[in-house]
């Protein structure tokens, strides 16, 4: 098995993690962990795409962009989560279920 | 990036730098600067594009491929009727003036940059900048509603993200670029179109999620229900519709859905369309919240666009682009309207509403003008788009999808009947009674939108010449 076939293994097994973690529970800091793990599978498989075609430069400023943007969008969504425990006063995504219909 | 067009998105973004210091001692400045700022742009633009003699040359000269600017000019047109509405809806103190109204103008220059982008990964960059300044709007009177709403949109949009990532990876490992030109010659070449097209259908995936077309669409309703009110006609009138079916156009044009190189994506993408017109016209009937019955309805109206967009022919694409702009005129002007019903009646369920025609004369008009163009009733604007949809659907022989098109416009128009009959006419009840009829500048926007949807709809053969020029542009 070459080694680009084993990089994909890999981020694919990540990305499932992820939304496995995401899925299984019920608190809503740990579904944002899943999500922070499904996006840096992501982002490995963005490294290992430049590698394999020889674009690496390319790929991590690539990369790197992604990495500061995610820095922000996971602090506008941390920032919802502790509003959210001062509002309601629970973690639990099953009781926000204000809105229906 | 088109550099002709790089003025609208710097310029937002330098007022929205300036508002917090230049307004921190007077919150009506804030207001000022940001009208002002939109209302310029929007100018300009009407200068770029209605020249007489740009008007007599069939719009030849239009700089760049003319679909940006057209976007561009209904983003500065939406984000205008909002910001001159929240100027006298929001009240005193709360929430802070000058943080809203950067916000509002942090997310035109994100659509503005997210609508003259030329490779996927800036597409990526300004999408996200986008939904940032969204969850923050989405929360501006700090409700409880509004904190749920986006934090559902937040885990739904979040992984979208992931997903157009490796959609990006897999087409710079296949494609070995990233940008539109790339993707537009390899699907007119030759070439086997397989890891290419897996990408693309990653990153379609990630735009069908955030633009809530039907799998993917339970975020759309409860954040547009929870925002605040001007808010929400900002979000369901252009925010959503730019990150996620602009994007979803530009892919079937730049993936060539007409010469069937992606037969099984432009399928698959038709289908979710005819799903979210089915499933948003069906739950819409049997709401009781205003608002929530009208995100339901734009589910339903993306729909259409989204089906359009799958077919990919030059009249489909036309005709996709044609509801986009009537979809951000009448959704703006319902949800401002429902923003003025729950100003003055201080509700929005329907069931404690009726008989707002007689104290809200204005209010119920136009609602009537931009319903009836949703439904798609002839001349309004909203009638050539479905009809030009619908069309090319029949041309290209999907005879069951046009039928089925036309019959859930006919569900369209009931639910919204039934809409206009509990708000609007009927007997009044105590909530109607004491609410009187909005001020005469929350009336402005909605009777500029309305006269809008009505001029479209007369003067439709100039637009046609235009809009059929874009489709030319972009799918050559």
């Amino acid at each position: 098995m070459s080694n680009f076939a084993m990089e994909w293994y890999l981020i694919a097994i990540i990305v499932f993690t992820g939304f496995y973690c995401m899925l299984a529970s019920r608190s809503i800091v740990r579904q944002l962990i899943g999500l922070e793990i499904v996006s840096k599978g992501a982002m490995l498989a963005v490294i290992s795409a430049g590698a394999l075609t020889g674009n690496l430069v390319f790929a991590q400023a690539l990369v790197l962009t992604m990495i500061v943007i995610e820095v922000v969008v996971v602090a506008a969504g941390l920032a919802l989560l502790v509003k959210n425990f001062r509002v309601h006063g629970s973690a639990d995504i099953w009781k926000l279920d204000g809105l229906k219909g | 990036m088109d550099k002709g067009l790089l003025a609208y998105l710097l310029i937002p973004l330098l007022s929205a730098v300036i508002i917090p210091f230049a307004a921190r001692n007077r919150p009506k400045l804030a207001d000022i600067l940001a009208n002002v700022t939109l209302l310029a742009g929007l100018a300009n633009l009407a200068w770029l594009a209605l020249r007489p003699s740009i008007i007599r040359g069939e719009f030849a000269d239009i700089p760049g491929d003319g679909f940006s600017l057209l976007l561009v000019a209904a983003v500065y047109l939406v984000a205008l009727c909002v910001t001159f509405f929240s100027a006298w809806f929001i009240e005193e103190g709360l929430p802070n003036r000058s943080a809203y109204y950067s916000l509002i103008l942090v997310s035109v220059s994100a659509m503005c940059g997210v609508v003259t982008t030329t490779d996927f990964f800036t597409l990526y960059v300004f999408i996200e900048v986008l939904a940032v300044t969204s969850f923050a709007l989405i929360t501006t009177d700090e409700s409880g509603a509004g904190l749920e709403g986006a934090l559902k949109y937040f885990f739904l949009t979040f992984p979208a993200s992931a997903l157009i990532i490796i959609g990006i990876a897999v087409m710079l490992m296949s494609l070995g670029s990233l940008s539109f030109e790339s993707l537009r010659f390899f699907m007119a070449s030759d070439l086997p179109a397989g890891p290419v097209t897996f990408g693309a259908a990653l990153m379609l995936l990630g735009f069908i999620i955030k633009a809530g077309v039907v799998p993917f669409h339970t975020w759309a309703p409860d954040a547009y229900q929870g925002a605040y009110a001007p808010v929400s006609a900002h979000l369901a009138g252009i925010v959503t519709k730019v990150s996620g079916v602009y994007a979803i156009i530009k892919m079937a044009t730049l993936l060539r859905f007409f010469d069937g190189r992606a037969q099984a994506l432009s399928e698959m993408l038709m289908f979710l369309g005819l799903l979210s017109i089915a499933v948003g016209a069906l739950a819409a009937l049997k709401q009781t919240n205003l608002k929530r019955m009208l995100a339901f309805s734009s589910i339903s109206q993306v729909g259409y666009i989204v089906l359009a967009a799958g077919l990919g022919t030059p009249l489909a694409i036309m005709g996709a682009i044609f509801h986009l702009i009537n979809h951000a005129t009448f959704k703006t002007v319902l949800f401002l309207n429902s923003a003025s019903v729950e100003k003055s009646a201080g509700t929005t369920d329907m069931d404690k509403l009726g008989g707002l025609e007689h104290t809200m004369p204005w209010t119920s008009w136009t609602s009537i003008v931009a319903l009836l163009s949703t439904a798609g009733v002839p001349p309004l604007s909203g009638f050539w788009s479905k009809l030009i949809i619908i069309l090319a659907l029949w041309e290209a022989g999907l005879k069951g999808y046009a039928v089925l098109a036309l019959l859930f416009s006919i569900v369209t128009l009931a639910y919204f009947m039934m809409m206009q009959k509990k708000v609007f006419f009927g007997k009044k009840t105590p909530a109607a009674e004491s609410s009187p009829e909005v001020c005469a500048p929350l009336l402005a926007p909605v009777v500029l939108m309305s006269g809008l949807i009505v001029a479209l709809g007369l003067l439709f053969p100039y637009f046609y010449v235009y809009v059929k020029m874009v489709a030319e542009r972009i799918l050559l």
